[in-house]
């Protein structure tokens, strides 16, 4: 194989990684500020797809306008739906086990994924690319998907929007210092809960963008929460639960691992390998945990 | 962590063995007054042979996680490994039921080593995930080795022996659910179960004084496993096939659920919590054919409610009203 035909792949898994990082990094600043693993983040994410798979009937599919409404509309939308379920029943469970709140949240995700089968039922759908970004680019004689190379810009964009929120705003330096101290900042009378609160409409905001990007990106189904919850924890388990910076490594790693993988393994000959690199994401979540618990970019605890 | 936890259970009362004998005695009868209603008698008999077996699996999930605070997500790979144990014994080997369903309990317990020696040497949520992680890499594995286990397939066809009526099976699964109870509740209130509750309310007070925690974690997590694989290898029978399911996380919430729903502080609290959701799921899917497809939010309301009001369980909830602390 050329060398090209790996960049060409390598590519591919970044643009891939990039979109998973979006979802991903909702996952972990949620973790980071209430403590608590949301398993309904892919749930979350999925009702994203499907809105956009709805608002996408109602306009001419395949304009930029539409695409525009979507990525506007939708994940504020989530949000809403974040701050709904945040203020009515995760607020309760700040203080409660691990196991109540990781129980709360699966009740979320049996109860969501149903509704979106009872709402937009079981078919496969897809969004129609805007026109814009439904061709190819030409890079070194390879002919990349434009979208892909969107996403490619958009992952990094966010990523640098994240951290100049975290490291340069108010509201950032309020989240971060939840993480280490909310009760000193409850004290020093800052509203905790409410920073709480806005933290987890980000999460969902991001999950929401994830999932407007991901209708244009694949196929959609009733799956694809579930499936990207399980690669989310394994991207923030390997980064560190809590890290940005390592959601972002963790996504990169899971993507161009998911892409690379088939052609390797095939090209040392082994059966099936496309299934056998499935694997690759819990392999590698075992593998972290097992080495470096708090993840590449974490810090222990205690 | 669980402080809630009352451990009175070597002082059981006359009266405590008084229901319990009446219990048996009804769930030996049980089959013998179905089997009189015909057709829905032999489905009810197939649904309480399911319960019986989940009631095991919850249970043993329960060593873990009510006795040893450890929760697992990943409790399935265990039901599966006994599960596929049988299957493959059976239609591969054909090996006889009974060797079967003895070596079920035996390679699950030695998955359970292997994926307990990672598992034990972290705590908390880390410890969930991964469970979690190995117990998705051996779905995925199970999953894709078609020449040997089907892959999403499963193994179907698992003859089953001339003699083992619906009745038959029905009480050989009682037997063992029985055994298993028995067994679970000796070790539990024997000194290792109350080493393992120890663990579970102090862990740094237990290292003090000198026990090695991740070593009797690490047993807690085999023979939780090995009770997993006996109920993987009763439901494989039953059913006649095995299947990928049996591995996926999804499987591997069903007995937190159960635990959650029947009270995770006591022994009984899983099997009741169990069977309890069983029920409720096929009255449910009974009452209207529209409400087969949304089962899953009602299971999903249940835990809300329970998680949110009732963190006790049903058996916390009878403790609650009759003031008793028996556990």
């Amino acid at each position: 194989m050329s060398v090209q035909f790996y960049l060409f792949l390598l590519i591919n898994g970044l643009s891939l990684g990039m979109l998973l990082f979006i979802i991903a990094s909702g996952l972990t600043l949620v973790f980071g500020v209430l403590r608590v693993i949301n398993f309904a983040h892919g749930s979350l994410y999925m009702i994203g797809a499907f809105l956009a798979y709805s608002l996408s009937l109602l306009m001419t599919g395949g304009s930029l306008f539409s695409f525009f409404v979507m990525l506007l509309v939708v994940p504020p939308l989530i949000a809403v739906i974040g701050f709904v379920l945040e203020y009515t029943l995760f607020r309760r469970i700040y203080r409660a086990e691990h196991l109540l709140q990781l129980l709360l949240t699966y009740a979320l995700v049996l109860i969501l994924d149903d509704l979106v089968r009872l709402v937009w039922g079981g078919d496969p759908r897809n969004v129609t690319r805007p026109e814009f970004l439904a061709g190819s680019v030409s890079f070194f004689g390879m002919a990349l998907p434009t979208y892909n190379v969107f996403i490619l810009c958009i992952g990094p964009a966010i990523a640098l929007g994240l951290w100049l929120m975290l490291y340069r705003t108010r509201a950032g330096n309020l989240m971060r210092a939840t993480v280490s101290y909310p009760d000193t900042l409850g004290a020093l009378g800052v509203n905790v809960s409410w920073v709480m609160t806005s933290t987890f409409m980000l999460g969902c905001w991001l999950a929401g963008l994830g999932g407007v990007l991901m209708s244009s990106f694949a196929n959609i189904d009733l799956a694809i929460g579930m499936e990207k919850i399980i690669e989310c924890f394994a991207v923030v388990v390997i980064g560190g639960l809590g890290s940005v910076g390592g959601a972002l490594l963790g996504s990169l790693i899971i993507g161009v691992g998911i892409t690379w993988l088939p052609v390797l393994l095939a090209s040392v000959g082994v059966q099936e390998a496309s299934r056998w690199a499935l694997v690759f994401p819990y392999a590698m979540m075992a593998v972290v945990l097992i080495v470096r618990p708090w993840g590449l970019f974490g810090k222990p605890e205690r | 962590m669980m402080v809630n936890a009352r451990n009175s259970e070597a002082s059981s009362g006359t009266a405590r063995w008084l229901v319990g004998a009446v219990v048996v005695v009804a769930l030996f009868a049980l089959p013998f007054i179905l089997s009189q209603l015909g057709r829905t008698g032999e489905y009810w008999i197939w649904v309480t042979t399911e319960m019986l077996i989940m009631a095991l699996f919850a249970m043993s999930l329960n060593l873990i996680l009510g006795y040893g605070g450890m929760v697992s997500f990943g409790h399935a790979a265990f039901f599966g490994v006994g599960a596929y144990t049988v299957a493959l014994l059976m239609k591969k080997a054909g090996a006889p039921l009974v060797l079967a369903l003895a070596l079920a309990p035996v390679t699950a317990a030695i998955a359970a080593a292997v994926i307990g020696w990672f598992c034990v040497r972290l705590i908390g949520l880390y410890f969930a995930i991964l469970t979690l992680a190995f117990g998705q890499l051996l779905y995925m594995v199970v999953f894709q080795w078609y020449t040997f286990t089907g892959g999403d397939d499963g193994i179907h066809g698992i003859p089953k022996p001339e003699i083992l009526t619906p009745i038959a099976y029905y009480l050989l699964c009682l037997v063992l659910f029985l055994i298993c109870f028995l067994v679970m509740r000796m070790i539990m209130n024997s000194s290792f179960g109350l080493t393992i509750r120890t663990i579970r309310e102090n862990m740094e007070r237990a290292k003090f004084i000198g026990v090695n925690v991740r070593r009797f974690q690490w047993y807690n997590f085999i023979l939780a496993g090995a009770f997993a694989g006996l109920a993987g290898g009763l439901l494989c029978e039953l059913n006649r096939f095995a299947q990928t399911e049996f591995l996926h996380w999804s499987k591997s919430a069903e007995p937190i659920l159960a635990s959650l729903v029947g009270g995770m502080y006591s022994l009984v609290g899983p099997a009741i919590g169990s069977a309890v959701l069983i029920f409720l799921k096929i009255i449910v899917q009974q009452a209207h054919p529209s409400l087969v497809e949304t089962w899953a939010i009602f299971l999903g309301l249940i835990l809300l409610v329970v998680v949110l009001f009732a963190p006790g369980g049903l058996v916390g909830l009878y403790q609650r009203l009759t003031g008793k602390s028996e556990t």
